[in-house]
């Protein structure tokens, strides 16, 4: 008995041992991204409509030295220096880098709204400070990146980065200067080498036009991002991917693309977005439309509305008439059978949520502290573009009909809410597994963020658009399993984005690409 | 007859008892079992977050309550295997934020007495933990745990004065965490985005220091204890704590025992005086205890 007693001690100590051997990895794995050549190499690209430039001729890039010239094969001297004996934290940024510049900036820029997305606390005196540009790393930090400001800023990300590529694929073709591992046969190069002539360098061409916008939209930012472009510049060289005079010229004219393109948004009406006085006006409107019941901040002390006037901003795809035909219908009278069903729902889920209920609000509640709805979007959109193995300018082109219909659904979704300014669930009782965003409920911001990308996601890859579809109801969805919408604030929310996105599809089929 | 007497000797023995925790050097005599089933109330109104005390009018007051069963068994008189299985429940007093409730994680701790002199003893202990629902890790701090699956080290060494009963105990714990999956495909943390449902969350170490007087029929304590994680990251400015905090906290209290028959009652009274990414909480414990013998009267 004593010897079995000790054989069950030895055993559960060994056993316990065990467990904490083979199980104490603590590295957080992520999915790997490398580099590839692209299937198309979209050569006739510099001939695609651009957003903001008249054309792509507009920012001129002057003609690059001969490659017999004494410059030119001095660069590929100092290149061949550079791309040899490389370290291991250089061999890391090569491997970073390459898998995409549109891809990497992207990345970054969501990064940045994540780490941007938290609301002001309010102050001694029951006060929400507003986040001053001039000093952005104060508290409250500046900007505060919800769902409408991010959906902007990678909107404009986007179509800069796909202007300033288009004009980099016109001066390539226009130039046809090979890949300096072509003119020069010696050189190491880290990377796989396509077709594609490399002047301006389409890397740096992106970076640069990546910087600019993001340290308009992320001014305390600067040197984080001033460092990221060095990086990725410098990685070019030591993959052997590029010559100086090629990231030159690039970073030269994605500076002057995004410049261009950031004179829009000077002008697109988001200082005004957050004018509070608007909102008397928007309660009154509604109280003569009968609502009897209005959008009250849940939060203590109240909060101002999130940018009640972000939907007076310009759209991208179609104009303000277009807006207003579009708007969705009112919502449904607080004292209708519709409404009663829908609250009806929402108590029977609050009493007893499913785990499987909860899992999905959980996966797409993208509230505070993540990137949001839109920076979701983006994330699937840049992955199956990466999958899809699309050139620079393919994918920013992806990115960038994706990103105007992304923003295009926030201002129109905010036109909706300011109009209706509906209640939320929680007038009425409910709580939340999630979090309650802090502006009126009808239609809902997520289902009409998420139809907008879906339908452009299922016209550019038409063969996974079922795909799409069905993230985009999961996501309508999760917003009444997490309680925070009504069944009509999503269903109308999902009507009202896929019209969104046929705006941005047929532009996209008259941009000169034939895709 | 003489069966009668046996059972009376069993029942008299039973009164020296010890009802016992992962924290002192008591142990159970072979083949005796004390199941006890304890209530938690703890909460907090103010919290750190980072290093920041404060209040949040959205969640007023926070208050966690569990009701745990906790059987310790003697294997040996020097070897004892306590389980925990605990059922909590979160709610906050103003706010829209959704209570959660759940079988949280199940524990085991293995506790062996090492050294043994002149009411000086050396205590060895294993713990693991692991969940045992599915509940949310990351809708903190409504969660009602972390989900990770543990396995502790501990050291606890103690005198006990023989007659008097007067004791000291310190111990000292090293807890490995495991990683954890979440719901969300990606998450912020450590100032960055990752792309992944996958969280770190830190190892943590803890210790205490105990003084009180042990009694065959009752026992009081004071103590203080320090949990620290060993890593981890701070809540950002006005947002919600995350499994990749690190968490600290300083916690003194009392606890006492009351038991003159195999039907005893417990009880502990603990505050947080100081933390990190944690809210200071008060809780009190209040359990009722039951020794039985399982072995066969020889």
């Amino acid at each position: 008995m004593k010897n079995s007693l000790k054989f069950l001690q030895y055993t559960i100590l060994f056993a316990i041992l065990l467990l904490v051997v083979t199980s104490c990895d603590k590295t957080i794995e992520e999915p790997l991204r490398l580099g590839y050549t692209p299937t198309f190499v979209d050569d006739k690209a510099g001939s695609w409509k651009t957003y903001i430039l008249t054309s792509s001729n507009e920012i001129n890039v002057l003609a690059p030295s001969n490659i017999t010239s004494p410059e030119y094969v001095a660069e590929l001297a100092t290149l061949k220096g550079l791309a040899t004996n490389l370290n291991q934290e250089q061999k890391e940024a090569v491997v970073y880098w390459g898998a995409g510049a549109v891809y990497r900036w992207n990345e970054i820029a969501r990064e940045l709204a994540a780490r941007y997305n938290i609301p002001p606390a309010s102050n001694a005196d029951g006060k929400y400070p507003i986040p001053d540009a001039a000093n952005p790393l104060a508290d409250p930090k500046f900007p505060f990146a919800n769902p409408p400001y991010t959906a902007r800023a990678l909107a404009y990300l986007s179509v800069a980065q796909y202007d300033a590529l288009v004009s980099a694929w016109n001066y390539k073709y226009k130039y046809k200067r090979a890949a300096p591992s072509k003119n020069d046969v010696t050189i190491q190069v880290a990377l796989p080498v396509s077709a594609l002539p490399t002047y301006p360098s389409e890397d740096a061409v992106v970076a640069a036009a990546s910087v600019n916008v993001l340290k308009a939209m992320f001014p305390g930012e600067v040197p984080y991002l001033e460092a990221k472009m060095k990086e990725h510049l410098a990685a070019r060289k030591w993959a052997g991917m590029n010559v100086l005079s090629d990231l030159t010229a690039g970073s030269e004219l994605g500076s002057a693309v995004a410049a261009t393109v950031m004179g829009r948004a000077k002008t697109d009406g988001m200082s005004a977005s957050n004018n509070q006085v608007a909102t008397a006006a928007m309660i009154e409107n509604v109280k003569k439309m009968g609502l009897s019941k209005t959008w009250e901040s849940q939060e203590v002390p109240i909060r101002p509305p999130m940018l009640p006037t972000y939907g007076n901003l310009t759209t991208w795809n179609f104009d303000r008439a277009t807006l207003i035909k579009i708007r969705p219908v009112a919502p449904p009278a607080l004292d209708s059978e519709k409404f009663k069903k829908d609250l009806a729902e929402l108590e029977q889920i609050h009493k007893r949520q499913t785990r499987e209920q909860a899992r999905i609000a959980n996966l797409w509640s993208d509230g505070v502290g993540s990137y949001t709805p839109p920076g979701h979007w983006y994330t699937r959109a840049a992955n199956a573009s990466h999958d899809a193995k699309y050139s620079e300018v393919r994918m920013a082109r992806t990115l960038a009909i994706m990103g105007t219909a992304v923003m295009d659904a926030g201002i129109a979704c905010w036109d909706t809410k300011s109009y209706y300014y509906f209640p939320r669930p929680q007038q009425f009782g409910l709580k939340t597994s999630i979090g309650l965003p802090n502006f009126p409920s009808y239609t809902s911001g997520h289902s009409t963020f998420s139809a907008a990308a879906a339908t452009v996601l299922g016209y550019i890859f038409p063969e996974r658009a079922t795909e799409f579809d069905a993230l985009a109801l999961e996501v309508s969805n999760s917003r009444v399993y997490g309680l925070i919408h009504f069944r009509f604030d999503c269903e109308i929310g999902l009507e009202h984005g896929r019209k969104i996105g046929e705006f941005a599809i047929s532009r996209a089929k008259s941009d000169g690409s034939g895709l | 007859m003489k069966q009668l007497f046996i059972l009376i000797g069993i029942l008299y023995t039973c009164l020296d008892i010890q009802a016992q925790m992962p924290n002192d050097a008591i142990y159970m005599p072979k083949g005796t079992v004390c199941a006890g089933t304890m209530y938690t109330n703890s909460s907090w109104k103010e919290y750190w977050e980072n290093t920041l005390k404060r209040e949040n009018l959205n969640m007023g007051m926070h208050t966690t309550q569990s009701v745990m069963i906790m059987p310790s068994i003697g294997i040996t008189g020097r070897f004892n295997i306590i389980l925990g299985l605990p059922y909590v429940w979160t709610k906050t007093s103003a706010g829209n934020l959704m209570g959660q409730k759940g079988l949280q994680d199940l524990s085991v701790w293995l506790k062996v007495k090492a050294i043994d002199a002149k009411g000086f003893s050396i205590n060895g202990l294993l713990g693991a933990s692991l969940p045992a629902s599915k509940y949310m890790p990351d809708f903190l701090p409504m969660s009602i745990g972390l989900q990770c699956r543990t396995v502790s080290g501990r050291i606890l060494a103690n005198y006990t004065h023989p007659r008097t009963g007067f004791y000291f105990t310190g111990h000292a714990t090293y807890t490995w965490r495991s990683n954890i999956f979440i719901d969300r495909n990606a998450y912020q943390a450590n100032d960055r985005v990752y792309n992944t449902n996958e969280v770190g969350v830190p190892n943590a170490t803890d210790m205490g220091i105990r003084v009180g007087i042990l009694k065959p029929k009752w026992q009081t304590e004071v103590f203080a204890e320090r949990f620290t994680c060993v890593s981890g990251d701070n809540i950002r400015r006005n947002d919600m704590p995350f499994p990749t905090n690190n968490m600290q906290a300083t916690t003194v209290g009392w606890y006492g025992k009351f038991q003159p028959k195999n039907i005893g009652i417990n009880a502990r009274i603990s505050h947080v005086t100081n933390g990190l990414n944690v809210g200071q909480s008060t809780s009190y414990m209040a359990g009722v205890l039951y020794l039985f013998n399982v072995t066969k009267n020889k």
